[in-house]
C-alpha cells in the first residue's frame, strides 16, 4: 500500500485519497473547519495547512515575505515555505508532510485562528455551541494568544430567522460554507449561499426561500461554530452537562445511527446527533428523526390503567390482566414500533398460554425520499417478521375479530396502521409507550419504557440488526415490556424461556453477532 | 437505711486488682479532634492502649477526584487547617511538576514567605495548646494572639483568615499587596517577641518542665520506622527536613538551620517548635528582602492560568481561555507524580494520577500527621494516665490530615 510520512508517522493511503482523509483514517486529526468527510472540498478555512517537503534534489517552493524584526523595529525580507491545504492535497507515495512539527505551519494556524476570532462576538456564555465549538478547541490548541486588535469588531446580523428550525448568527459565522455545500450536495436543494467577502462575508437564503427542506437540522450539525443553532435546542441545555449513548433512530425503517444526548441529573433526553455509519446513514439524519427524541417525553402512558379509570396501581393492573388471560388462548398483536426484545417477550407469553394467532401492526406509512427517509415509519418491521414470519397484518386481525375467533388480545404498541375501531369488540391487554388507538382500546393498560429507556435491537429495512443503548431511566411507572411479561408469567404459573430481562436479547435470532453500540 | 457492708469483716474489703478499661474520645477535649484512645490501666499506669483514627471521615480524597484540578484547593485547605497555605502550595507544586512548568521567581518568594508565616502559626498553635492543656493558660492566649497577627497578614493577602484557597496551579490567586512586606516584617517582629515572653513564662516553670521532661520518649529508629517526619522526628535527633534535604522553590538560596533534639521527649518536641519558629522568621525576612515589587506572579500559559477578568468580559480570546479552564478544567498530561514539601508537621506528599482530562484520576495524600499519630500508642504505653495529654499535644495531631 502506498504511504506518506506525516510528522513522524508513516500513513498508508488508498490512491486518490487526500492527506487529511488518510490521516483521519489513521486516527490523526489535522485541524480543520471547512472540510467535512461527507462534503466536497472547499479549502477556504486554511486551518489544515501543512508543509510539504520537496522531493530529494529539488528546491522547496519558497515565498518572499516581510517579517517584523523586534530588534530593528522594522520589517525585513524573509522567506517562508508555501504551505498547502491538506484537505485538497492528494496524498502521494513517499511524500513527506509536516503538520505540528513545522514552525511555519504552527504560525499559520495561529494566524488563521487570530483572524477567525478577530470579529467574533463575546458570545460563549450565551452560545449553544460553547463546549463543543471548534473555535474554542483550536484557539487553545493552536493559538493561546490574547486579542491584539483594539478596534471595535465588525457587527453583522444576529438571530436571523432561516426557517422553521434554524437561526443564523452572522457574527459567529466563519463562512466555511459547510451548510451551503450540505444543502447543495446532499439535499440537492441549493437554498443557502454566501454573499460578500472577507470580514463582511455571511450566509444568506435564496431570495424568497426559507431553509425548510427535510434535512435543515444537519446544517446546524455540520456548522463547526455557533453560527447556525437549532430552534429546538437553543437555550435548553449546556452541552457539558449532557452525556451520550449510542442509539438507533426509531423514526423510520432506515435505522440511522445516532447519539442520544441526555442530562443525567433530570434524566431527560435533549437531542439526537447523527453517528457516522457508512453503511446506513453516512453522517446524516433527517429533521423528522432528529426531533423524534421528543416522543420520549410526549404523550406517554405513565401509569397502569383499567378501562374507565384514570389510573390504577401496578398490582391491580396485573391482577386484572391475569384474570383476563388465565385459561384463554390469547391472540397477540406485535408492534413494528418496538424492539425485537419487547416483541419477543410478548410473543413468548402468548405462546406459553397456548395462543397461536399472531398479528402485527405499527405506525402508518409516511413520506420517504431517496436520501435517508423511508416510507415505513417503523424501525423494526423486519425484526418482527424475523420473530414471527407468518404473522398476519392489522387487516387480518380486524377480520379475525369480526369473525369472533379472538377471545382476548394481548397487544404491544401504541399506533395501528389501519382502522382504530377494529379493536373495539374484544378485551385488550395492552403494553403501550404512548397514548394511541391501542391504549384507548385497552381493558388493561400497562405502561412500557420507551426506546431510550431500555436497551433494544432493531432490524432496519436493509435487514441490518442494530443495537440501541439505554439512555435514561423509565419515566413514570413504565417498565420494559419484558419486566411486565415476567411478572404476568409468574402470576400465571408459566415457564418462559428467560428469567430476567437481560436474557431476552440472547434469545433473538442473530443477536449474538451484534455488540452493544457497535457501529454495524 | 442500714449500710449494706455492715456485716463484712475488715479483711473481706479489698480493691479490685484487674486492669481497668478506660475510653477517651473520640469526642474529648484532650483528643484534638476525633481520635479515640482505649486504654487498659493498671492503677494510673497505661498497660496497653489502642489509638483509633477514622472518626473524622469526609471522603476527602474522593471529593478531590470529582471536580477539576483547581477545585481541589479548598479541600487541601482543610487538611491541615492550621497552615493551609503550605497545603495549597504543596498541591500546586505537585500539579506543576506534572505539567512541567515552574512559576516565576516572584511567585516562589511569595509562596515561601506565606508558607513560613503559616508554619509559624502552626507551631504557635501546637506549643500554645500544649501549655494550655497543662494548665498554663496565659501563654496560650499570648501565642494565639500572635497567631491572630499572622492571620491578619493572611487576611490582608488572601481575603480569608483560615481557609484561604489561595494557591493556583501556575501561580497564586493574586499578587502580593502593596503593604505586604511592611506588614509581614512588623508582624514577625512582634510574634518573635511574644514567643520569647511565652518561652520565659514556661521554661522557668518547674511544673511545666516536670510534666514534659523524660515523658513520651521515642528512639530515632522507632520514629523512622513509623514514618515520622517533621518536628517530631527532628526532636528524635534526625535532621530530616524536606526544605534542606530536597530543597524546592528557593530554599536552597536562603540561610536557615534545622534544629534537632537530643532526648526525644515531649519537652524536646516543644523546644524544636520554638526553635523552628525563629528559623521560619529568618526565612520570612530573607524572602521579603528578595521578593520583587513588580513582575509576573503567574506563569504565562493559557492552558493553565485564568486570564484577567477585564479581558474575559471584552474579548473572545480571553472568554474562551476562561471557559476552557473553568468548564473543562486545566488539562494535566496523563501520568503520575509524587511531590513532597515540608508541611507544618512534616513531609506533606501528594501522589497524583492524571488520565489527561480536566479531573484528577487519583489524589492520594501523605499527610504527616497520620504517621505521627500512629506513634502515639508507642510513646504513651507505660506512661501515667496524666501523661497522655502532653504526649498527644506534642505530636500536634491535626484531625483533618488523619481523614482516611
Amino acid at each position: 500500500m502506498p504511504s506518506f510520512k506525516l510528522d513522524d508517522q508513516q500513513i498508508e493511503f488508498q490512491p486518490g485519497e487526500t492527506v487529511i482523509q488518510a490521516a483521519r483514517k489513521a486516527g490523526v486529526d489535522i485541524p480543520h473547519y471547512c472540510w467535512h468527510p461527507g462534503l466536497s472540498v472547499a479549502a477556504n478555512c486554511r486551518m489544515c495547512l501543512v508543509e510539504v517537503l520537496p522531493p530529494p534534489g529539488r528546491p522547496a517552493l519558497m515565498l518572499d515575505v516581510l517579517r517584523f524584526d523586534e530588534a530593528k523595529g522594522d520589517y525585513i525580507k524573509a522567506k517562508k515555505p508555501k504551505l498547502q491545504p491538506s484537505c485538497q492535497l492528494q496524498a502521494g507515495d513517499g511524500m513527506e508532510v509536516k503538520s505540528q512539527t513545522s514552525e511555519p505551519v504552527r504560525e499559520a494556524r495561529a494566524a488563521v485562528q487570530e483572524f477567525l476570532l478577530l470579529n467574533h462576538p463575546v458570545d460563549c456564555p450565551i452560545c449553544d455551541q460553547a463546549g463543543e465549538c471548534r473555535l474554542q478547541d483550536y484557539w487553545l490548541e493552536h493559538s493561546g494568544k490574547s486579542k491584539r486588535m483594539k478596534d471595535e469588531i465588525v457587527h453583522k446580523p444576529k438571530a436571523v430567522d432561516f426557517g422553521p428550525t434554524i437561526v443564523y448568527d452572522a457574527e459567529r459565522c466563519i463562512v466555511c460554507t459547510r451548510c451551503v455545500r450540505f444543502c447543495d450536495e446532499v439535499v440537492k436543494d441549493p437554498v443557502l449561499d454566501k454573499r460578500e467577502r472577507g470580514n463582511l462575508g455571511e450566509i444568506v437564503l435564496a431570495p424568497g426561500r426559507q431553509l425548510d427542506h427535510a434535512y435543515t437540522l444537519m446544517t446546524e450539525h455540520v456548522c463547526p461554530v455557533g453560527a447556525l443553532t437549532a430552534k429546538d435546542f437553543r437555550f435548553k441545555a449546556r452541552v457539558w452537562f449532557l452525556r451520550s449513548v449510542s442509539s438507533v433512530c426509531v423514526g423510520c425503517a432506515t435505522g440511522c445511527n445516532s447519539y442520544t444526548d441526555f442530562d443525567p441529573r433530570d434524566q431527560t433526553v435533549y437531542r439526537y446527533r447523527p453517528r457516522d455509519n457508512a453503511e446506513v446513514n453516512q453522517f446524516w439524519m433527517c429533521d423528522e428523526g432528529m426531533l423524534d427524541y421528543r416522543r420520549i417525553q410526549e404523550a406517554r402512558v405513565l401509569r397502569p390503567r383499567l378501562a374507565g379509570q384514570p389510573s390504577t396501581g401496578a398490582k391491580e393492573a396485573i391482577d386484572a390482566a391475569v384474570e383476563l388471560l388465565r385459561g384463554v388462548r390469547p391472540a397477540v398483536l406485535l408492534s413494528a414500533e418496538h424492539s425485537s426484545e419487547d416483541n419477543l417477550a410478548v410473543l413468548e407469553l402468548a405462546r406459553a398460554l397456548g395462543g397461536t394467532q399472531v398479528f402485527f401492526t405499527g405506525r402508518p406509512p409516511g413520506k420517504g425520499d431517496d436520501i435517508l427517509r423511508h416510507p415505513d415509519k417503523n424501525p423494526n418491521r423486519a425484526g418482527v417478521l424475523a420473530l414471527a414470519p407468518n404473522a398476519g397484518d392489522y387487516q387480518a386481525l380486524g377480520a379475525a375479530i369480526q369473525a369472533g375467533s379472538v377471545s382476548v388480545l394481548l397487544a404491544l404498541g401504541s399506533q395501528v396502521d389501519g382502522d382504530a375501531g377494529a379493536l373495539g369488540g374484544v378485551p385488550v391487554v395492552s403494553l403501550s409507550v404512548h397514548e394511541g388507538p391501542i391504549s384507548r382500546a385497552a381493558r388493561v393498560l400497562l405502561p412500557v419504557a420507551s426506546w431510550a429507556e431500555a436497551q433494544g435491537s432493531y432490524v432496519n429495512a436493509k435487514l441490518k440488526l442494530q443495537l440501541s443503548e439505554r439512555a435514561v431511566a423509565p419515566r413514570g411507572e413504565s417498565r420494559p415490556a419484558s419486566r411486565w411479561i415476567l411478572e404476568l408469567g409468574a402470576r400465571l404459573n408459566l415457564s418462559l424461556s428467560f428469567s430476567k430481562p437481560s436474557e431476552v436479547r440472547g434469545r433473538l435470532p442473530g443477536a449474538s453477532s451484534v455488540g452493544a453500540g457497535a457501529p454495524v | 437505711m442500714e449500710a449494706l457492708d455492715i456485716d463484712l469483716e475488715e479483711s473481706e474489703i479489698e480493691l479490685p486488682t484487674e486492669p481497668m478499661l478506660l475510653n477517651v474520645g473520640p469526642s474529648h477535649p484532650a483528643m484534638h479532634g476525633t481520635v479515640r484512645c482505649v486504654m487498659e490501666l493498671s492503677g494510673e499506669a497505661i498497660a496497653r492502649v489502642d489509638v483509633q483514627v477514622g472518626y473524622l471521615h469526609r471522603g476527602f480524597e474522593k471529593m478531590c477526584e470529582r471536580g477539576t484540578w483547581s477545585q481541589v484547593f479548598p479541600y487541601v485547605d482543610r487538611c491541615n487547617y492550621v497552615s493551609p497555605m503550605l497545603n495549597n502550595v504543596g498541591f500546586a507544586m505537585a500539579c506543576e511538576k506534572m505539567l512541567g512548568i515552574e512559576v516565576p521567581d516572584r511567585c516562589q518568594w511569595y509562596r515561601m514567605a506565606l508558607g513560613e508565616l503559616a508554619r509559624i502559626s502552626d507551631h504557635l498553635t501546637c506549643d500554645g495548646a500544649m501549655a494550655m492543656e497543662l494548665g498554663a493558660f496565659t501563654p496560650f492566649l499570648w501565642m494565639v494572639k500572635a497567631r491572630d497577627m499572622i492571620w491578619d497578614v493572611m487576611e490582608e493577602e488572601t481575603g480569608a483568615r483560615l481557609t484561604h484557597s489561595f494557591g493556583r496551579v501556575g501561580g497564586m490567586a493574586k499578587p502580593p499587596t502593596d503593604g505586604f512586606k511592611e506588614h509581614a516584617r512588623a508582624v514577625v517582629a512582634q510574634v518573635l517577641k511574644i514567643v520569647e515572653e511565652s518561652e520565659g513564662l514556661l521554661l522557668g516553670n518547674r511544673i511545666f518542665l516536670d510534666r514534659l521532661e523524660g515523658i513520651g520518649i521515642i528512639s530515632a529508629e522507632d520514629a523512622i520506622s513509623l514514618g515520622w517526619t517533621g518536628p517530631c522526628l527532628r526532636a528524635a535527633g534526625v535532621p530530616y527536613d524536606v526544605r534542606k534535604s530536597n530543597p524546592y522553590m528557593k530554599y536552597a538560596e536562603v540561610d536557615f538551620e534545622v534544629p534537632v533534639g537530643q532526648t526525644s521527649d515531649c519537652l524536646d518536641r516543644f523546644l524544636i517548635r520554638l526553635a523552628e519558629m525563629r528559623q521560619s522568621a529568618r526565612i520570612v525576612y530573607q524572602c521579603l528582602d528578595r521578593l520583587s515589587d513588580s513582575g509576573p506572579v503567574n506563569v504565562d500559559d493559557p492552558r493553565v492560568v485564568l486570564p484577567e477578568k477585564s479581558g474575559v468580559y471584552t474579548t473572545i480570546e480571553d472568554t474562551i481561555r476562561h471557559f476552557k479552564i473553568v468548564m473543562e478544567g486545566l488539562k494535566i498530561p496523563a501520568g503520575e507524580v509524587y511531590s513532597y514539601t515540608e508541611g507544618g508537621n512534616g513531609e506533606l506528599g501528594f501522589y497524583l494520577v492524571s488520565d489527561g482530562s480536566g479531573t484528577p484520576y487519583r489524589v492520594r495524600i501523605r499527610p504527616p500527621c497520620f504517621q505521627v499519630t500512629a506513634g502515639l500508642e508507642k510513646i504513651i504505653t507505660g506512661q501515667m494516665m496524666a501523661d497522655v495529654v502532653p504526649c498527644f499535644g506534642s505530636l500536634n495531631m491535626i484531625g483533618g490530615e488523619c481523614d482516611r
